[in-house]
């Protein structure tokens, strides 16, 4: 029982971080109906951009208080410089182009990050340990135990995400970004700028992702080059589990997510080696009998 | 229509095209062309670098033997003389560009860079530069008579370009080296030889021949890949590069029928030549290999209709993810060694070498270098696979899968059965990469779950955009790029993903059709 208690935790721990991620994919989608395969690397570049900034930059015995705040800055300014340049550079040109275009150059783009960070960043080449930035110990709640760097992402997470579905249904660039989701052409015609809307999208995307990546790194305590792609692909899956375009159902799809994971790990059969398979599974099987997820809407064929 | 489309418009009829100046020599670019030539014949190095001289006997040459030039030198005069050539002028140009800039960035790199290669590369800009605007040549088709020899010649000549592209730089960075340098000034002579041919309409002259006189032209380019083994590539180093080659090609084809043909995006393909090559690792023991061949094939058709079932339900975007799910769990399950069946992060070791008559395929056959017979088997493979797709286009199914490619909805509209057609794809796509995958896992002795990882499938979508989608020739000449470059270019070898990514992004960006596709 305390098992299944400790395994529930670890898994919406895990579904929470996720979370922020699949915010990124599922904003994207609804604007441009672009799979942006690189955005796991955009979380990837983000945890770099904090470990370099707390290992390079911030003198010796800097507080956490006071690191932390400069890693989460520095994430987020790399993770949005990164999803920036990729719409601009490698997207934008794109528009309007063959279906599998897009998609082809998503991968490349994940492939040229992944790499550049792996060759350039010293060290880069094995796991490197993220700095210690928050206080050790865990909350113990009976037989479970949390760590505090769990109860940060448990607490930062959701907070963000209500804020970011806020941001999309009250405000004007928010409601600007629902219109182009609808009909880009009739918005564009209303006198939205959409390619703005779009950049826009990246930009909070990025801004997530570079949060995520923070507490990622701080929780789990060590990055590599390949974090992005592993967990970019759980973050679709979550997506795409919630209904993809939907802002709420990617947090639920998280959740749900994380939970498949742990749960499977420790009770499935196979064992925790099995873990990934199970959330693949879960994937196919959801894009092949539900494609509209939990709560997105059908579908409807596009020309 | 963009502004820019408008200006050539207005441009075409009179403007550039038409201008008087055309038939005047144009001096800059005999200056350009004068500057190559005497490029040539300048010392290249400085002094004489400790490893030797630097190729070609660059170092310290001037004019003192002319008439000996070879190698880059070699190419340079051809090139220059090209160069006076008005249509040859850019391809030509552009082959002197690279060839100076790599040795100039190599020698910049050894600390003895001298005259050489600074005027050689002013001579190959002001080509590049001095362009005249012509359009190309179209030739007239001519008769049997004349047509087959001129396809004998021309595949030959493809041999031999093939043979000293493998062989430009040597094969051991040990024995030169300045491999490298070469190789790729190589590969900059090749281009430009190319660039002049198609400047001269020689290579839609060609194609238009081999389309008319197919099987011919087949029989021909079979005969020129069978007889590389006895050129200067046949060595049983380049044997084994080659025939690895081989069975990605043949892999390569049949994702270009899933891909390229039917529109149908598989990330996860890799894995249906990893479901080959360990059915056939774990029969080798037990029955001959023709028999694991086709159970292999069998093995991984019957997963790729697995696979192929979920097209029914998902199109697009959300296929390609389905793929790529089921690629990882194939490589998750690989790696735990599920059933006992791919030896997880031991491998499968000790798989026999395919015997026939008593001969073992990795052994040499009287003179032939060792491999031989393993490169035959799989240039047999690759025409094999070619044959399957050029009658499979040219089918109504192919028609059927053009169709679903371009429109899917339009494709049921007008009655192509798409559930139908589109499982096929996956069916022959897999059973090609199955048997690949049984020829892989003879040859290499040894199958481990590290071989097909998604990298590997990327490398081989890479491969098919790369060549062109849809078309025959493609997956091969996409194939032998992706992996001979890596093999070639041991020092960069660091930088081959990266570049991978980059020339994805490139192609989508610029050529979406690839770069054996005309449009």
């Amino acid at each position: 029982m305390a098992t299944l208690a400790q395994q529930i935790v670890n898994g919406l721990v895990l579904g929470a971080l996720i979370g922020l991620i699949a915010l990124g994919y599922t904003m994207v989608y609804g604007i441009v109906q672009l799979i942006n395969f690189a955005h796991g690397e955009v979380f990837m570049v983000g945890a770099f951009g904090a470990h370099f900034i707390s290992l390079y930059v911030l003198p010796e015995g800097v507080p956490w208080y006071a690191a932390l705040p400069v890693m989460f800055l520095a994430a987020v300014a790399v993770s949005v410089v990164v999803a920036m340049a990729m719409e601009r550079l490698a997207y934008r040109p794109l528009r309007g182009a063959h279906t599998l275009a897009p998609l082809i150059t998503a991968l490349g783009v994940s492939i040229l990050l992944q790499e550049v960070v792996r060759v350039f960043y010293p060290g880069a080449t094995a796991p490197l340990p993220f700095p210690r930035a928050f206080p050790d110990g865990s909350l113990a709640v009976g037989p479970v135990t949390v760590l505090w760097t769990g109860v940060l992402a448990l607490t930062v997470a959701p907070l963000l995400g209500a804020a970011v579905h806020l941001y999309v249904e009250r405000s004007r660039l928010g409601r600007a970004m629902r219109a182009t989701a609808q009909d880009a052409d009739a918005a564009r015609l209303m006198g939205i700028d959409t390619d703005r809307v779009t950049l826009a999208t990246f930009v909070i995307g990025g801004v997530l992702a570079g949060v995520g990546a923070v507490l990622y790194g701080i929780h789990y305590t060590q990055i590599d080059t390949a974090i992005g792609f592993q967990n970019g692909i759980f973050a679709f899956t979550a997506a795409v589990l919630g209904g993809i375009g939907s802002i709420r159902g990617a947090m639920l799809g998280a959740l749900c997510l994380g939970l498949v994971k742990s749960l499977a790990g420790q009770y499935a059969w196979g064992g925790a080696q099995y873990d990934y398979v199970w959330v693949f599974a879960l994937l196919i099987l959801v894009l092949m009998f539900r494609p509209q997820g939990f709560l997105g809407r059908p579908e409807r064929v596009r020309a | 229509m963009t502004l820019d489309d408008a200006k050539v418009l207005v441009d075409a009829p009179g403007g550039r095209h038409a201008n008087p100046a055309r038939h005047r020599p144009d001096l800059l670019a005999w200056a350009g062309a004068a500057l190559v030539l005497v490029g040539a014949l300048l010392p290249w190095a400085a002094f004489v670098l400790p490893g030797g001289a630097y190729p070609d006997r660059a170092t310290l040459q001037f004019f003192d033997a002319p008439h000996l030039v070879s190698g880059f030198r070699l190419h340079l005069v051809l090139l220059g003389l090209a160069g006076l050539a008005g249509r040859a002028r850019r391809p030509a140009g552009i082959g002197v560009v690279v060839i100076a800039v790599v040795h100039l960035a190599f020698l910049i790199g050894l600390g003895a860079p001298s005259a050489g290669g600074p005027v050689a590369l002013v001579g190959g800009v002001l080509l590049v530069w001095r362009r005249p605007a012509v359009p190309a040549l179209s030739l007239p088709l001519p008769g049997r008579v004349l047509a087959w020899p001129a396809l004998l010649a021309a595949f030959a000549g493809l041999l031999w370009l093939v043979s000293a592209t493998l062989t430009a730089g040597g094969q051991s960075r040990a024995t030169n080296p300045h491999g490298g340098a070469e190789f790729l000034a190589f590969c900059g002579f090749a281009f430009a030889l190319v660039g002049v041919l198609s400047a001269y309409g020689v290579l839609t002259w060609l194609a238009a021949l081999t389309q008319r006189h197919r099987i011919f032209a087949f029989t021909v380019m079979l005969a020129c890949a069978l007889l590389l083994p006895v050129t200067g590539a046949g060595t049983g180093y380049w044997m084994t590069v080659a025939s690895t080659i081989g069975v990605y090609a043949a892999t390569a084809i049949g994702l270009n029928i899933v891909v390229g043909l039917a529109g149908l995006l598989d990330l996860g393909y890799v894995a249906f030549l990893g479901i080959g090559a360990f059915t056939a690792a774990n029969l080798a023991h037990s029955v001959p290999f023709p028999v694991a061949a086709l159970a292999g094939a069998a093995v991984a058709g019957f997963f790729g209709v697995v696979v192929g079932a979920p097209t029914l339900r998902v199109r697009g975007d959300y296929l390609a993810i389905v793929t790529l799910a089921f690629g990882e769990i194939f490589f998750r399950a690989a790696q735990n060694d599920i059933g006992g069946l791919t030896g997880g992060v031991n491998a499968i070791p000790g798989i026999p070498p395919i015997t026939l008559f008593g001969q073992a395929f990795n052994q040499p056959v009287g003179a032939l270098p060792g491999g031989f017979l393993y490169y035959g088997l799989a240039v047999l493979l690759v025409a094999a696979a070619m044959v399957v797709l050029v009658n499979l286009k040219h089918s109504r199914t192919g028609r059927a899968w053009e169709a679903i490619r371009e429109d899917e909805d339009v494709a049921r509209a007008m009655g192509v059965r798409t559930g139908r057609a589109k499982i096929l794809a996956f069916l022959v796509g897999a059973t090609m990469a199955g048997l690949a995958g049984a020829v892989f896992a003879h040859k290499l002795g040894t199958v481990g779950y590290e071989s097909f990882d998604f990298s590997e499938s990327v490398t081989l979508l890479a491969a098919v955009i790369l060549g062109g989608m849809g078309t025959v020739p493609g997956a091969v000449v996409g194939a032998s790029l992706l992996f001979v470059l890596p093999e070639k270019l041991r020092e960069f070898s660091d930088y081959r993903l990266m570049l991978f990514g980059l020339a994805l992004i490139l192609i989508m960006r610029f050529r979406p059709r690839g770069l054996v596709s005309s449009s």
